[in-house]
């Protein structure tokens, strides 16, 4: 199965990205989205034949120099192989609408976004290093590309692709230098290689080679502080990349580190993993807090991306600690919440772009103070972004709720049983995962509340319209598999046990219906019965009102209570900025907002105010403390520099000159 | 040809070889820049024709004879072309007056001399002993490219770094393969009609040809 779906998989896409190149503009959009949409689909086929056991591999000598291109799909590389094609077909489907307007219906993003798609189908099937680095490399040069497809309309967007070629490469340099270091002591570059010579390496090369590789896939996967380029890049880009990267191309990062820390590395030592879940729980938190506090729909929606990987990498540490302490079950249970995780954070957030491109597309802005009211104008996608609000918010009857409390479920069970490592670390990660599901909860009830419901504040969210058919389709699609996913994980998970077996292989923590084997504690739950049980709860609750409403008979038709202030207008609303303040008082000293308040009085009284003005903007403080003055340094270097080039062509020369003199003479005098 | 002909005749090939790439640190007249150009492709061409002759080896030879065609004949007929469409025909003012040049240029060969050293040893015949001026031709060429400021100057160092660099290649090996001197050869030949075009246009832009003129096309 998975011999015929993978190569049909990448066929489909590039012959959907030569269609993106040499079709006419007219139906250049439509035939590079379904061909795009049919190998995802293709993807998710190979991707599940793979997770159900249908190892598959490949060698092609002749595709690479010297060392020839090898794949292989494995279940652990299945599961993320499936989960960007689903992203991806919705992605593609919606793209066929939203592509429509604003130059992005040329042949240069209607190209990349296949060929991103087959880098990304690349990544979890590489079987070498060199493969392995050329497919991620090619991720990352097509989404750049794609980051960069509207800079002639905003400015932003080059500062955005800036930011980001220049990260993703530092990245890359980091990857490559940690697997080039491993190959060359393992004296192969095959990952079955490195895997039968990872034992005999010396404790501190190892440690060495997961540092680097984690920093670089730490920080494709948006991990802070390395996070600096996603809040920037994903709200940038066209909404169906900024899904195909928030909800596909991030998972890869954490892919990165589950492949090399665990299965070709082996484990490892303790404070390997206490530093993922370090890095993990410091992200979650980061990330939700700015999400709280972002005033634009997408760079909300790209923080949430920080958190959620973030707990994914909660998820991964603790399974690492687990294994180390040998509790291979727990190990397994933990690494099981963080791959299903991942899975529905993918689903969710291929949503909530998607819906949040609906509104940029309907209103022109991602402003959320310039929202509102968008309830009656785009009734589907404001359902939409419903749902998926709901599923992120890691309540009951979200998916997100579900791996939440199974990583919770994991993290609180290692208590009766760990040492005194676990005893100290389980405790506050319990709290970091706790804290930021209710931040989440916030978060998203902000997003939702003010972006969609109460009254227009702007004439743009007044004129809005709604999203064609193409783009509804996209969306829906994604939110059919978010509900699938939120009221039967048991689907999942059972599948996801072959996966977790390639990392961490132990004893199946997790089997059929959400059932847990556990020392001490059994947890089970069943969302199924939850949602059965809150539907029953929700209609009973509202046909009581309902009757206990139509007893009165007397109905009276009267203006809502104003405080007797005139009728209530579209400024007396909660505002993002306004909703989120508490919590930025709150967090005053994590966020450090720069507020400015500047009143004017009349002229004739101090105390008579003729007008007030208030500006408040929250940075992204990690940025302006770790990045800027880093910035500034080059910068300053660069200035300093330009004395050494003035123009004179001797001047260049002569450097040459004086360099190969010198060098000769070091010769002459050493030798 | 005994061996004490052909050392003696090698050293003179050297000698004139080395004494032609001096002389054009001394000479400010380009037309006599170019004539100094020539003799020294004579005397490469020598040198590798001795070679040749010693080696028994006839595909040397003939490389010799193509190489003097190219660089004693071809070369020099193209700078002198290219000189005749100007009018300043000296080099102005170098940016290190003559005598120092000449001066630098001797530190150069010691410098060259005491890099070679290892060379040498390795295997001490009379060809290796010769190395080192042909490295001094190298690091002369690189200082005409350094100092002097006439587009035509240039030229004329960078074909003597490539002089003594066909002159290293020969003297430490035992003949150069066909195929690849015929690379180098059409290499130069293409930079130096390339350089000769770009001199031409330098000529219509500024009316001269003084290098630091490019220094306005910064920013």
């Amino acid at each position: 199965m998975t011999s015929v779906a993978f190569p049909a998989a990448l066929g489909l896409t590039l012959l959907a990205a030569v269609a993106g190149l040499v079709l006419p503009r007219g139906p250049r959009r439509v035939t590079a989205g379904v061909l795009t949409a049919g190998g995802g689909a293709a993807a998710v086929v190979a991707g599940a034949a793979a997770m159900r056991g249908g190892d598959w591999s490949a060698r092609l000598p002749g595709l690479l120099p010297l060392a020839g291109a090898r794949l292989a799909l494995d279940p652990l590389g299945g599961l993320f192989l499936a989960v960007t094609g689903a992203v991806a077909v919705c992605a593609a489907l919606y793209g066929i609408g939203y592509t429509r307007h604003g130059g992005l219906d040329g042949r240069v993003p209607q190209t990349m976004v296949p060929v991103f798609l087959a880098a990304m189908t690349l990544v979890p099937a590489a079987a070498s290093v060199s493969t392995f680095l050329l497919a991620w490399e090619l991720m990352a040069l097509a989404s750049l590309l794609l980051v960069v497809a509207e800079h002639r309309s905003r400015d932003e967007v080059r500062a955005a692709g800036l930011w980001y070629a220049v990260m993703t490469h530092l990245g890359l340099v980091v990857i490559l230098g940690g697997l080039a270091g491993f190959a060359a002591a393992a004296h192969s570059e095959s990952f079955e290689g490195l895997r039968a010579a990872a034992d005999g390496l010396p404790a501190a090369g190892r440690g060495a080679v997961f540092l680097a590789v984690f920093a670089g896939f730490a920080s494709k996967a948006g991990i802070a502080p390395l996070h600096v380029w996603l809040p920037r890049a994903h709200p940038e880009a066209p909404s169906h990349v900024s899904a195909l990267m928030s909800a596909a191309m991030v998972n890869l990062g954490v892919y990165g580190i589950v492949r090399v820390g665990f299965d070709l590395l082996g484990g490892g030592a303790a404070w390997w993993w206490l530093l993922v879940l370090a890095a993990g729980g410091a992200s979650a938190l980061y990330g939700i807090l700015q999400a709280a506090v972002a005033g634009d729909l997408k760079r909300l929606l790209a923080y949430s991306t920080c958190e959620n990987m973030g707990l994914v990498l909660v998820g991964v540490g603790a399974s690492g600690l687990f294994a180390v302490s040998g509790a291979r079950a727990l190990s397994a249970l933990a690494l099981t919440a963080a791959l299903l995780h991942i899975v529905n954070h993918a689903g969710f957030k291929t949503l909530l772009f998607l819906a949040a491109g609906s509104v940029l597309h309907g209103t022109g802005t991602r402003d959320l103070d310039a929202l509102g009211g968008l309830r009656t104008t785009m009734p589907a996608t404001t359902a939409l972004f419903g749902v998926g609000a709901l599923m992120a918010s890691a309540l009951p009857l979200g998916n997100g709720f579900v791996s939440e409390w199974l990583l919770l479920q994991s993290l609180i069970h290692a208590l009766p049983s760990g040492g005194t490592l676990t005893a100290v670390t389980m405790p506050p990660a319990v709290a970091v995962v706790a804290l930021s599901a209710g931040l989440a909860i916030a978060t998203f009830v902000k997003a939702f509340g003010v972006g969609f419901l109460a009254r227009p504040r702007s004439s743009a969210a007044e004129r809005a319209r709604e999203a064609p058919a193409p783009m509804l389709a996209g969306m829906a699609v994604a939110a059919l598999c978010c509900v699938l996913l939120a009221i039967s994980p048991g689907a999942v998970l059972p599948a996801l046990a072959r996966s977790v077996a390639v990392a961490a292989p132990g004893p199946d923590a997790v089997t059929g219906p959400v059932t847990l084997h556990l020392t001490g504690l059994a947890g089970t739950m069943s969302p199924l019965l939850i949602a059965a049980f809150l539907l029953v709860a929700v209609v009973g609750l509202l046909a009581l009102l309902r009757v206990a409403a139509t007893r009165r008979t007397a109905r009276r038709r009267a203006r809502l209570w104003d405080c007797g202030a005139g009728p209530m207008s579209a400024r007396m609303e909660y505002t993002a900025t306004s909703f989120a303040e508490p919590l930025q008082r709150v967090f005053d000293d994590v966020l450090a907002p720069e507020t400015d308040l500047d009143v004017t009085p009349l002229k004739e009284s101090a105390y008579l105010v003729n007008s007030v003005t208030y500006r408040t903007r929250v940075g992204d403080r990690i940025e302006h403390r770790l990045y800027r003055p880093v910035l500034t340094a080059a910068a300053r270097a660069g200035e300093a520099a330009r004395g050494l080039a003035n123009g004179s062509v001797h001047r260049y020369v002569g450097y040459g000159f004086y360099t190969f003199t010198g060098l000769l003479i070091a010769l002459a005098v050493i030798r | 040809m005994n061996h004490s002909t052909y050392v003696q005749l090698l050293d003179a090939a050297c000698g004139a070889f080395l004494l032609a790439g001096v002389l054009v640190l001394w000479r400010r007249d380009l037309a006599a820049i170019v004539r100094l150009f020539a003799l020294q492709g004579g005397a490469l061409a020598l040198l590798i024709a001795v070679l040749g002759v010693h080696e028994g080896d006839a595909e040397v030879v003939a490389l010799a004879l193509g190489i003097g065609a190219l660089r004693a004949l071809v070369l020099p007929w193209l700078l002198r072309r290219a000189l005749a469409g100007g009018a300043a025909n000296r080099e102005t003012q170098p940016l290190v007056n003559v005598a120092t040049s000449l001066t630098i240029a001797a530190l150069l060969g010691l410098l060259a001399y005491a890099v070679s050293r290892p060379i040498v040893r390795l295997d001490p015949t009379p060809a290796t002993h010769a190395v080192p001026i042909a490295l001094t031709v190298v690091l002369i060429g690189l200082f005409v490219l350094v100092t002097r400021r006439r587009a035509l100057s240039q030229i004329v160092g960078f074909l003597l770094m490539d002089n003594g660099i066909t002159a290293v290649a020969f003297l430490t090996t035992s003949g150069v393969p066909l195929i690849v001197e015929l690379g180098v050869s059409l290499d130069v030949l293409l930079a130096v009609l390339v350089l000769q075009v770009l001199t031409a246009r330098m000529r219509a832009a500024f009316g001269d040809t003084d290098l630091d003129d490019l220094r306005e096309l910064r920013d």
